[in-house]
């Protein structure tokens, strides 16, 4: 069989829009490990995570005759998988209210958490304890690159909460990180 | 919230600064010390964050295969087929036709064919194909590109009769052997 791991993902993508699967399996074992983790930080879940990039994967196939740049093909799939993520974590959430409260009670000192050995492992840490919406809207906008409004829309949440969680979430995470600098 | 260092900003005036491309300048916050570095730093950690989850990838790089062989299963149930385009047929009541997808796989596989080729898309329209294919670094293109236009042209006559005007072959792509996994 033709060996499509030289491909470019412009290639592939190409290909995979015009039906062919093997294209779109070699783009999957491209970047799928990339889609993965971007789930894994968002969902806090290697499980959810797994679903959601299957879930996100079965609906990118379906849309590929409307990515516009082939060559920024993992961008789109990590959109469309963040998109799936965001709906199971909506779906998981009852009250987002109870959320923001329990956001106050885990805000925890630097001095309380084990000693990383590397700034990335000490932003690990950091990232992982954070409350669950606090480290959602992180993930989306700093690892996703999406604006407050876009985040807002995904989570079901007004721009301004988003706004409140990402300003508690970079003081904890600016204050955990200096020692770092 | 005080302000940082010598101005009024506020952390998260300083990160809506950095979103906005630290546009228009702001000299206040430019000539102040304490925000640069926060502004340094505000970069580091989402510039960090970017690297843990690329890091994170890195760290984990195989894919289930039952994870693998559970979305194929359901990839394999959607064919996008196309529209039908007819043939020819000899017999008058019968009526035959290939799909678009069918003739899209027939192109695919001929261009594939050619050496150090891959074939990327392939547009049908009329009686025009246009391909656009990948050459392996160190083939000659202009001799590839001929060798898959001739193999689709005949490829295609061969198998469908489809009276076809002209293939167009566009090099958009130079590819290396693949280092992992690759046939080298």
């Amino acid at each position: 069989m033709i060996d499509l791991a030289a491909a470019s993902d412009a290639l592939l993508a190409g290909r995979a829009a015009d039906g062919d699967a093997n294209a779109f399996g070699a783009l999957v074992r491209r970047h799928g490990p990339y889609l993965r983790a971007f789930a894994t930080r968002l969902t806090g879940s290697a499980a959810d995570a797994d679903d959601v990039v299957q879930e996100g994967l079965i609906a990118a196939w379906d849309q590929l005759d409307t990515l516009g740049e082939p060559g920024k093909v993992r961008a789109w799939l990590a959109t469309i998988v963040s998109r799936k993520a965001t709906d199971r974590i909506r779906s998981r959430k009852p009250s987002s209210e109870l959320d923001e409260e329990r956001a106050e009670d885990s805000e925890r000192g630097p001095e309380q958490r084990a000693i990383a050995t590397s700034q990335l492992d000490a932003l690990s840490d950091v990232l992982s304890a954070l409350p669950d919406a606090q480290r959602q809207c992180w993930v989306l906008k700093e690892v996703g690159g999406y604006s407050y409004e876009e985040i807002a829309e995904r989570l079901g949440v007004t721009p301004v909460v988003v706004r409140g969680r990402l300003a508690r979430a970079r003081a904890t995470v600016i204050a955990e990180m200096e020692a770092w600098r | 919230m005080d302000g940082i260092g010598g101005t009024t900003y506020t952390l998260d005036d300083l990160s809506d600064y950095l979103d906005s491309g630290r546009l228009p300048v702001n000299a206040e916050i430019e000539a102040d010390a304490e925000c640069q570095a926060v502004l340094a730093s505000l970069e580091r950690v989402g510039s960090l964050s970017r690297e843990l989850v690329a890091r994170d990838a890195d760290e984990n790089p195989t894919l289930d295969e039952s994870w693998f062989g559970s979305l194929f299963a359901t990839i394999a149930l959607e064919v996008k087929a196309g529209k039908d385009i007819p043939l020819s047929s000899s017999d008058p009541h019968t009526s035959l036709s290939i799909t678009e997808g069918a003739i899209r796989e027939l192109v695919r596989a001929a261009g594939d064919s050619v050496d150090g080729v891959l074939v990327g898309s392939v547009r049908l329209s009329e009686s025009v194909v246009d391909i656009s294919i990948s050459v392996l670094l160190g083939i000659p293109v202009t001799g590839a590109a001929e060798a898959v236009r001739q193999a689709v042209y005949s490829d295609l006559f061969k198998h469908t009769e489809l009276a076809i005007d002209s293939v167009n072959v566009t090099v958009d792509d130079v590819h290396v052997i693949a280092t992992e996994g690759g046939t080298a």
